[in-house]
């Protein structure tokens, strides 16, 4: 069916009684910018349908009677003073064909009274139906018709692949689940017909085989032998059954492993490089703190050499000469003074010898100089010498010794503070300096030269930490991974290696095993045809041969059948990933269905022309394998009845791909989806793309909205007067 | 896939061509209404027959086991 309309009547952003748009065939674009209403649009459709809308704070699709009155817009309720609000959407499908039509509405009230508000607990559902599009509507009541109404126009199994937003794509084909894929082939193909007829040769194949069995007793000559080998035979079978299970269990979950190494597999690179990388960055790190520990060594060391290798006396030799000359001067003129004095002395000596006629020296003694002084008379002669007289003078002058003459002469040479010793120990420390005075430079610049090369050193690791850091991030932004991530996709894909060679050698016993029972039980039916006697009657020897062929041609066909359907889904996705990536330069790759060893599931691999896996696959990559892939399912059975009549209804499904692959996203969907309703940023944001878009003759066109907020975003914290403006482009 | 591509992507299987029951171009050009005395083919059409008018697979089952129990 088509659908023709959706009317919105004051829901969430869509605030008022018309807000209308019309679909027609072909792709219909909305288009907006994040936060213009778009995935409020989407929540329109799929409120209508499964009562539930997509609560952001929860991330989760939540029931009407958790969401309430956040289901109405903030200003129809601001709106009004008193009385009943009513949200709404109604959706109008047509099938051409029939000409029937098919308009689905849901409602949602409250009441407010001033400040108060009363939530109703449910919304209200109405299904109409016009059996012929001019005939007035009429309202179904009974539930089981309109859950088949609306199983009708999206079987819950086809909605995965038909209403999904961008985020979901992942999910929808996801490569951690073995089984999705084929899920897909067998919801959106016919093979489940090929299923269903196998079930029945399984069951006719049994019971010809037990109906045989007990033919052979019948005729048998010995009953109660014939007996206990079909016994035997039965459990027999059983237990070959049971370990086929378990063998088929045991290939499941080596195809999971398998496939979780392969998904792992697609990111190992990155990780090893990652891994790689932040080992190197570590390293760095380690050897920069070194580096940097012997740089702060050097610059301190620089600092204490100043004293250490008496740098300080750089510029100093001038100083050492002059210091040279003024204290051999001041030696020179101590002993000069010295010389003098001694002079001097001698002279004194030798003129008080001349004078020291009458007396030797130091006679008498000075004890009785003084005496005689005191007394003024000399003892010698016995005259009177009064105080102050020639002859007292004289008697006097004998005190005078050689050592008080010495004395006096020393005192003339000797200074009030001698700094001979000290100089002369300074002249000494001088001589041994200047010689290290000569090596200071030649170590000032040894010092440097090291100190440089240190910086030098860590100049050129940090750069390269700088670099590796650089690299790190943006490899890990691209691959969407942290190290610690990396880390575990590394040791998880080792273990998953190791559990699939584990299955594999479990696999080779259990098929062993089996192998052993079949013959066990083909020397049980030879045992059980050896004792019949007469004849087995041949319409039961053909019966029982048919269904024998009749259950491996069932078998081998559903597999023949299946795997040229996963070839043509093969062809058919490559056909769309092709068209979609026809305008990115960059792009490559051929979508390879990969068969895992359980030989039931298949998953999407990019390969490239000599059929090398390729591993450098983006987020955008891989999501553009799995569109194409639904794609393919879905164009498989193009013109088939089912897939005409469901509609594609995404939100967001171009963001994680970039403007490249827009326009040939849009091409494909045109030419896949008899119709789509799509909402997309990207021809918001690019001017020349949306021109693209309205005059491409490649991509079915059908109705292109533009949709803006009456409030900028940025002044959204009062939604009291949103609304939402609706503009036809086409 | 109609009535008929089914029948054929049964025919045309590698056991049909050993066993004898039908040339490999006989398989490929087989028509639904095709006149045969094979059980096997008689078999498989009653099958798809029963699968693709939604029959019960009991009903399908007794049917087949009606047309091989003739003696």
């Amino acid at each position: 069916m088509l659908l023709t309309s959706i009317e919105l009547n004051n829901f969430m952003c869509y605030s008022g009684m018309d807000n209308r748009f019309d679909f027609t065939e072909g792709i219909n674009v909305i288009i907006g910018d994040n936060g213009y209403g778009k995935s409020k649009l989407y929540d329109g459709f799929y409120w209508v349908m499964y009562d539930k809308c997509f609560d952001t704070s929860i991330k989760t699709f939540s029931y009407t009677s958790k969401l309430k009155k956040a289901i109405i817009s903030d200003k129809a309720i601001f709106d009004i003073e008193e009385g009943k609000i009513t949200a709404s959407v109604i959706l109008t499908f047509h099938n051409p064909e029939k000409r029937d039509v098919v308009i689905l509405e849901r409602r949602y009230s409250i009441k407010k009274d001033g400040d108060k508000i009363i939530e109703d607990e449910k919304s209200e559902e109405i299904v109409s139906k016009k059996d012929l599009e001019f005939m007035n509507a009429r309202i179904e009541k009974d539930p089981y018709e309109i859950e088949r109404i609306k199983r009708y126009i999206l079987p819950d199994n086809v909605k995965p692949y038909m209403w999904f937003q961008g985020e979901q794509v992942e999910s929808i084909i996801d490569f951690n689940k073995s089984e999705t894929l084929t899920d897909a082939i067998n919801v959106l193909s016919n093979i489940s017909k090929f299923d269903n007829i196998i079930k029945i040769a399984d069951e006719l194949e049994a019971s010809s085989e037990k109906e045989y069995d007990k033919k052979r007793r019948d005729l048998s000559k010995d009953t109660n032998k014939s007996e206990q080998l079909s016994i035997d035979k039965e459990k027999l079978e059983k237990k070959i059954k049971e370990l086929e299970k378990e063998e088929m269990q045991l290939r499941d979950s080596s195809s999971t492993a398998e496939e979780k190494a392969d998904s792992k597999l697609n990111k190992l690179e990155e990780a090893q490089t990652i891994r790689r990388l932040d080992q190197r960055r570590k390293d760095l790190e380690k050897r920069l703190g070194e580096v940097q520990a012997e740089f702060d060594k050097e610059q301190i060391n620089l600092h204490k050499k100043l004293f250490t290798n008496r740098w300080v006396l750089k510029g100093t030799e001038a100083l050492f000469g002059e210091y040279n000359q003024k204290y051999e001067k001041y030696i020179s003129s101590k002993l000069q003074k010295k010389a003098l004095a001694n002079a001097k002395f001698e002279a004194t000596n030798e003129l008080r010898k001349k004078l020291q006629t009458r007396l030797p020296l130091d006679v008498p003694e000075p004890i009785h100089i003084n005496r005689m002084l005191e007394e003024e008379k000399c003892l010698v002669c016995d005259r009177e010498a009064p105080k102050g007289s020639e002859a007292w003078l004289k008697i006097k002058e004998l005190l005078y010794t050689t050592e008080d003459d010495n004395s006096k002469i020393e005192e003339e040479v000797k200074t009030n503070f001698d700094f001979e010793s000290e100089f002369k120990k300074l002249y000494q420390n001088g001589l041994g300096l200047g010689h290290i005075i000569k090596n200071i430079d030649n170590d000032i610049q040894n010092t440097f030269l090291r100190k440089e090369e240190i910086e030098s050193k860590r100049r050129t690791i940090l750069e390269e930490f700088e670099k590796i850091e650089k690299e790190l991030r943006s490899l890990t932004a691209q691959s969407a991974m942290t190290s610690t991530e990396a880390f575990d996709i590394l040791n998880g894909y080792t273990v998953l290696n190791e559990q699939v060679k584990r299955f594999a050698t479990q696999i080779a016993n259990q098929t062993h095993l089996i192998n052993n029972k079949k013959k066990e039980l083909d020397q049980i039916n030879k045992d059980l045809s050896s004792l019949v006697v007469g004849e087995i009657p041949k319409y039961l020897e053909e019966k029982r041969t048919v269904l024998n062929e009749f259950y491996q041609v069932a078998h081998s066909t559903r597999k023949r059948v299946f795997q040229k359907l996963v070839k043509m889904l093969e062809e058919e996705a490559n056909k769309h990933y092709q068209n979609m990536i026809q305008r990115n330069l960059s792009a490559r790759g051929i979508i390879k269905l990969k068969e895992l060893t359980n030989g039931k599931n298949y998953m999407p691999e990019l390969v490239d022309e000599n059929g090398n896996v390729l591993h450098q696959l983006n987020t955008g990559n891989i999501i553009l394998i799995k569109l194409a892939t639904i794609m393919a399912i879905i164009s498989a059975r193009k013109a088939s009845r089912d897939t005409d009549l469901y509609t594609l209804i995404t939100d967001a499904p171009m963001s994680v791909f970039g403007d490249d692959y827009t326009l040939g996203f849009c091409k494909t969907v045109s030419q896949v989806y008899k119709q789509s309703i799509i909402m997309s940023k990207e021809f918001y944001r690019n001017e020349t793309l949306r021109r693209e878009l309205l005059e491409n003759e490649e991509i079915r066109l059908g109705k292109v909205y533009m949709i803006t907020p009456t409030i900028p975003e940025t002044d959204r914290t009062n939604r009291k007067s949103l609304a939402t403006n609706i503009k036809a482009l086409n | 896939m109609n009535s008929e591509e089914i029948l054929r992507a049964f025919l045309t299987d590698d056991l049909i061509i050993e066993k004898g029951h039908l040339k490999k171009e006989e398989a490929e050009n087989y028509k639904w209404f095709s006149h045969s005395n094979n059980k096997l083919i008689e078999v498989i059409k009653m099958a798809i027959e029963g699968e693709t008018s939604s029959e019960s697979p009991n009903v399908t089952e007794k049917k087949i086991n009606k047309l091989l129990n003739q003696q």
